[in-house]
């Protein structure tokens, strides 16, 4: 079937059980389905802009009351939607460094972070993880206290991630936090695995700065995402324009220099509000997903040689797991080669894993319904009893 | 055209998607229980609701 003359149809959450690491927080609610079929059109929240003439004060659609709801939600004072998480962390580098500004991230930071603070002119430096994969309070303090002896000034800005995206492990964001603010370091925390999914407190973390990627974690269109700011940053963060054309001599009202004036003008913002009452609320049933990913895991971990390369018990959904011992095996000799275990699955209706990967691979189980944990935990276990694995009961 | 022809399309596409929204909670085998197949039932009742609408306003 088709979109048009030449776009397929993409049924894959219809047709199969997902398991891709970054795709399943953020597929669509009914409502932002039905939200994205209203405001498909261009500039379609526009409808009723008004003087001043900005997407956080427009009333109909209530994006107003929207960015306060957001604000709320992570317990900071401003929030503002921004093009994905990538664009809250360049509209934060872009206020606060400058060239040559030492800046912390961790050794398990994303890309992104790296390019906002290259982008300008700072210099990214790593907290060392520990042995088990976790960045810790006493590798950040230490880490600050390098960075002060070497360039005699403390660095200019920490980003932490609560979990990271390679293991989806839990970081020590508080103790960091706690030991960046003795140093006078404003830290933004990114929540990309976080908000949308689980409960968030920005203000009891300590955090100067919350980043959320709801196409990730908040059931939204791409790209989207939220910046949530204290008080005394959003003047910062959010500082509006002074330029004044040289020749026409125009003024540009009150927008704002990082968001560059406007944001998310259609359907990736209807779809984050028509998601966010049914967003606000699974965040407080966060321990059933988690219930359903440690049943899913435990399962892999009783195929004989699997072993899960992320923190155990899992704290989060996204699990890194090295099936080298069990499924590989499989692989090795099998005719389909390493396409053995994509090629199985996709017979069973499961889907997201990358294609051909048959020794460290992640997946994430968040948002199926328990039927479907049970049954992706039994399809794992099934085709390893078909490949002649032994499966401990 | 009516705008009860267009509330009746929107409305119909709305229904659609509740339709999708228990097909992608029940992938990839679709097995519904008794509670789902009423809502299914429900669903394509007043699915059907808005289809004679659209006719009687867009066909006559």
């Amino acid at each position: 079937m088709k979109c048009g003359l030449s776009l397929d149809v993409r049924d894959i959450d219809e047709t199969t059980i997902n398991i891709d690491p970054i795709q399943v927080g953020g597929r669509l609610t009914a409502d932002a389905m039905k939200a994205v079929i209203a405001y498909g059109d261009g500039y379609s929240v526009c409808d009723n802009c008004r003087k001043p003439n900005r997407l956080d004060m427009i009333k109909s659609p209530p994006i107003d009351a929207f960015h306060r709801d957001l604000a709320a939600f992570v317990n900071m004072d401003e929030a503002r939607v921004v093009p994905g998480a990538r664009r809250a962390f360049q509209a934060v580098a872009g206020t606060y460094i400058e060239k040559g500004d030492p800046v912390l991230l961790t050794a398990l930071s994303h890309y992104t972070e790296f390019l906002s603070v290259e982008a300008y002119g700072g210099v990214p430096l790593e907290i060392q993880k520990s042995s088990e994969h976790i960045i810790t309070a006493d590798a950040a303090g230490e880490k600050i206290d390098s960075v002060k002896r070497e360039y005699g000034r403390p660095p200019k800005l920490l980003y932490v991630d609560h979990f990271d995206y390679q293991f989806g492990n839990e970081h020590e964001v508080k103790g960091i936090i706690k030991v960046a603010k003795q140093n006078d370091i404003p830290v933004l925390y990114n929540g990309a695995y976080t908000v949308g999914i689980m409960p968030v407190d920005g203000r009891d973390l300590g955090a100067d700065f919350v980043v959320g990627s709801a196409h990730k974690s908040m059931a939204s269109p791409a790209p989207s995402g939220v910046l949530a700011v204290t008080k005394e940053c959003a003047e910062e963060v959010f500082r509006t324009t002074k330029a004044q054309a040289d020749l026409t001599k125009r003024t540009f009202g009150i927008k704002e220099v990082e968001m560059m004036g406007c944001t998310l003008m259609g359907v990736t913002l209807v779809g984050m509000m028509a998601s966010f009452p049914h967003v606000r609320e699974r965040v407080k049933h966060w321990d059933c997903h988690l219930s359903n990913g440690r049943m899913i895991v435990d399962a892999l971990l009783a195929i004989d040689g699997t072993t899960v390369k992320s923190e155990y018990p899992r704290k989060h959904t996204l699990t890194r797991i090295d099936t080298t011992g069990s499924f590989d095996t499989v692989a090795r000799t099998h005719k389909k080669r390493g396409f053995f275990l994509t090629s199985a699955l996709k017979e069973k209706g499961i889907s997201g894993t990358i294609p051909g990967a048959t020794k460290v691979w992640k997946f994430n189980t968040y948002g199926m319904t328990d039927a479907q944990a049970r049954y992706t935990a039994k399809a794992f276990q099934d085709i390893a009893l078909q490949s002649g694995l032994h499966v401990l009961q | 055209m009516s705008k009860r022809a267009v509330d009746s399309v929107f409305q119909a596409m709305f229904l659609l998607t509740d339709l999708r929204v228990i097909l992608r909670d029940t992938a990839p085998v679709h097995e519904l229980d008794e509670s789902r197949q009423a809502m299914v039932a429900r669903t394509l009742a007043e699915l059907e609701e808005q289809v004679k609408v659209i006719r009687k306003e867009m066909v006559g």
